[in-house]
């Protein structure tokens, strides 16, 4: 064993920085900084530098594509754009559509799309919850009836994440209405522009726009646009889950936001004193960070079994469940940290351009917006509860 | 002992409870309310009034007909199940406490607050000083015969749309000298003050003054114990307001629970998912021992007082927590929304944690009081 970076590992390291200080521009990273409302031209600058530098795909195998990185590459990869203040990589075409073309896709398929996906031509939108189908997500309801040519699609999908800037969306669709629910499930990749289909946002507790409902409405969709086998798609829709889990635990997220907390606790006053001085506050920062240190290792341990080739099974819904813990703690903590300069909410603070004074220190802002709107990492991606639900049927034998 | 509340009270709570189920029995109205020009509903104020909602936060000697721990709690809960945002603390309860505890009594203004014609707020917050009763900065100097004032309060609950202005300032002394504090009377025409709205659905306005004409309402300690009283009545009716809010989300979780249906069956009969109603049930259960404790005790001695509204209020901030997130975790997804009203109660539940104290401070001075 040995936890140090190796020489070459660390200058992988410095040649990631060095890149991202070149290629992303400071108005970016100020209001990634800043929690500023970004848009989709935001996402797709970054995602453009990235595809350019042939690094979108960080993952894939190298002949598709790929970077060929080992997992403690990719681990310094993550966290340097992190830290780097970059928007975040929208996964649901490189991380989650991706791996499943790789794996099941046509050869016609693998060849229009994924080029289009290195290349950024496309923004992908995951269409699997239905307002029946959340949790048990095999009761979904939206149904492709066989019309010899293409599909008839009709049903709903809702919570789906930037569905707005789509082109187009995965969907879990019934194919099959007579058979165990799981037995009946198909994979369909959808224009959003086919004629029937219709976004309408929801507008969530912090007052975003984030996620959207996608209704269906007799929209026709070629035959060719099925992944896999028709009635396969649970296999297909379960293994994209296991990639869509191991991004939530946010381990870089969660170094970063633990520095950002030391930062404000050491501006924050308490009785005169700075926060940080305070030996019970500063305690739950060091449990935090303890916390934080084990689960670095954790999720190390987790993707170089899974580099060799091991999947990631049970343990990515263990890191999973504890990554989406610790990052709440800190947005939890730092909304403490700031006492009742957490109370004030100027939504136009999080637009572009926004010059006025803000209340109070400028890194309060978005502080309990923040904290209420990672109440969701907990709920999505399969629940936290689903994940106790797989371990310990996986694993106890009970 | 005797844990029931009395025929009378039983009364005012139903008749207050009807009228708020009336008036503010959707999400959406609390949102129309908070986009009026004061950031409430004048006319649902003026009908508290009529209905005697205010002055059941104030004392009979001084024209209300309430203002016993156990009225403010009765009141605040109410307030809480319906997440109502009008001035009853701001006015109603902090500013009435501090202009009937001084030398010579307002009572006319406290008359005028009971009626709905005057809005006072209480400006003691400052940017920095977090929970602190006697850290102000703020200065007060005597000059030509007049009060005169500098500084700038923060947070001030509905500090755009008062009338007037109760502001803490310091006459002399260091910042945190529990000495020296004034506790001034100000016209908040006079004041230049930038509103916005909290996170949790409140007006409130920063205040900068600067030479502004004040009258003196009392100094030293008096005016420290004036702070002091305003803000434990303060947190105790948001301790009271956090009961209210914690019932309407553990019911509205329930409620989902038994109609949302996965795997065939409704989410509650899940048995992970009903040990943590359960863990909920006993908590809320704890907090509102706590509060009913503080509420019998809050017209004793001060130490006393401060001890039991201590608890409660630690309570409430770390009972709040669990509460507010489990309700929106055992929800999913349709908690994250601004439509449904959970995450309205939750956002305020979190952030009473970050006014009149949080649970860290209450958590300390408990233990100071005990110790002494
Ligand atoms: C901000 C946000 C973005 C999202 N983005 C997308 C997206 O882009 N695409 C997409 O397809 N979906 C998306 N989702 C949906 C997400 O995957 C679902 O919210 C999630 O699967 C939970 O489903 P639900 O909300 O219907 O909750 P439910 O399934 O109704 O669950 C409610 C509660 O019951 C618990 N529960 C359910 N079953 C069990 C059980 N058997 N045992 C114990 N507890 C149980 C759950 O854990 C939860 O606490 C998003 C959700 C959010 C909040």
């Amino acid at each position: 064993m040995n936890f140090e970076y190796s020489e070459k590992e660390e200058k992988f390291r410095t040649e990631v920085r060095d890149w991202l200080k070149d290629t992303l521009p400071k108005y970016l990273s100020e209001k990634v900084k800043k929690h500023q409302r970004l848009t989709k031209e935001d996402y797709e600058l970054f995602m453009n530098n990235l595809s350019k530098k042939g690094w979108i795909a960080w993952h894939w195998p190298e002949e598709y594509g790929g970077t060929g990185w080992n997992a403690i590459e990719k681990h310094i990869f993550e966290e340097e754009i992190v830290k780097a203040s970059a928007p975040r990589i929208v996964p649901f075409g490189v991380n989650m559509l991706g791996p499943v073309l790789i794996e099941f896709g046509s050869e016609e398929q693998k060849a229009y799309y994924l080029p289009r996906i290195l290349n950024n031509e496309d923004w992908w939108a995951q269409g699997y919850s239905e307002p029946g189908a959340g949790s048990d997500l095999a009761s979904l309801k939206t149904t492709a009836i066989d019309k010899g040519d293409h599909y008839l699609v009709n049903g709903q999908k809702t919570w789906t994440t930037l569905g707005h800037h789509a082109d187009k969306i995965f969907c879990l669709v019934k194919t099959d209405i007579n058979v165990k629910p799981q037995l009946g499930i198909s994979f369909l990749l959808i224009d959003m522009d086919s004629p029937g289909v219709e976004v309408k946002p929801i507008i969530t507790l912090d007052g975003e726009h984030e996620v959207n409902e996608v209704w269906f409405t007799d929209v026709k969709v070629p035959k060719k646009n099925l992944v896999g086998k028709e009635n396969e798609g649970w296999t297909y829709a379960k293994y994209l889950l296991t990639f869509e889990r191991t991004g939530i635990a946010g381990v870089p997220n969660s170094k970063s936001a633990l520095n950002h907390l030391k930062m404000v606790s050491r501006k924050s006053m308490k009785n005169g004193k700075p926060l940080i001085d305070d030996p019970m506050f500063s305690s739950e920062i060091a449990e935090l960070e303890i916390d934080l240190l084990a689960m670095e290792i954790f999720n190390l341990r987790t993707v170089s079994a899974a580099a060799e080739g091991k999947a990631p099974g049970m343990e990515s819904s263990l890191l999973k469940i504890k990554g989406t813990l610790v990052r709440q703690k800190t947005t939890e903590l730092l909304r403490k940290a700031l006492g009742p300069q957490a109370l004030p909410y100027l939504p136009e603070q999080f637009d572009e351009g926004w010059n006025e004074m803000p209340i109070g220190p400028e890194y309060a802002g978005p502080i309990a917006k923040q904290y209420f709107n990672m109440r969701k990492i907990s709920i999505y991606g399969g629940s936290n509860e689903i994940q106790k639900n797989i371990v310990a049927k996986a694993s106890f034998g009970l | 002992m005797d844990f029931s509340l009395s025929e009378e009270r039983k009364m005012l709570q139903e008749t207050i409870a009807r009228f708020f189920e009336n008036n503010y029995n959707d999400i959406k109205k609390r949102t129309e309310y908070l986009n009026m020009n004061d950031g409430f509903s004048k006319k649902f104020w003026k009908e508290s009034s009529n209905l005697g909602v205010i002055s059941g936060l104030i004392s009979p000697s001084f024209g209300g007909l309430g203002g016993s721990g156990e009225d403010i709690s009765i009141i605040f809960e109410l307030i809480g199940k319906s997440l109502c945002i009008e001035p009853f603390l701001s006015s109603g309860l902090l500013s009435s406490t501090i202009l009937s505890s001084i030398k010579n009594p307002k009572t006319e203004l406290i008359n005028k607050i009971i009626d709905g014609d005057l809005l006072v707020s209480f400006a003691h917050m400052e940017m920095n000083n977090r929970y602190e009763d006697h850290f102000v900065e703020s200065k007060a100097f005597f000059e030509n015969e007049n009060w005169k004032l500098n500084g700038c309060k923060s947070f001030v609950i509905n500090g755009d749309s008062a009338d007037k202005v109760i502001i803490s300032a310091r006459i002399e002394g260091e910042i945190n000298d529990k000495n020296g504090i004034g506790l001034f009377l100000v016209d908040n025409n006079q004041i230049n003050n930038r509103s916005y709205n909290t996170i949790d659905g409140y007006r409130a306005a920063e205040l900068n003054f600067n030479n502004l004409n004040a009258e003196l309402l009392c100094k030293d300690d008096l005016a420290l114990e004036c702070i002091i009283k305003a803000n434990s009545a303060g947190a105790l009716a948001l301790s009271a307001e956090a009961v209210g809010i914690m019932q309407v989300c553990f019911d509205l979780t329930l409620d989902y629970l038994k109609t949302r249906k996965q795997f065939g069956k409704s989410i509650g009969a899940f048995q992970s998912i009903q040990h943590r109603m359960v863990d909920m049930m006993l908590e809320i259960e704890q907090v509102r021992s706590a509060v009913m404790l503080a509420s019998s005790t809050f017209e004793t001695n001060s130490s006393t007082r401060d001890k039991n509204i201590s608890a409660a209020k630690n309570l409430v901030g770390r009972v709040g927590k669990l509460i507010a997130e489990e309700s929106i975790q055992l929800h999913g997804g349709i908690a994250m929304t601004w439509e449904y009203s959970v995450a309205h109660y939750a956002k305020r539940l979190i952030m009473i944690d970050h006014l009149m104290g949080d649970a860290d401070y209450h958590r300390d001075r408990f233990k100071l009081i005990s110790s002494t």
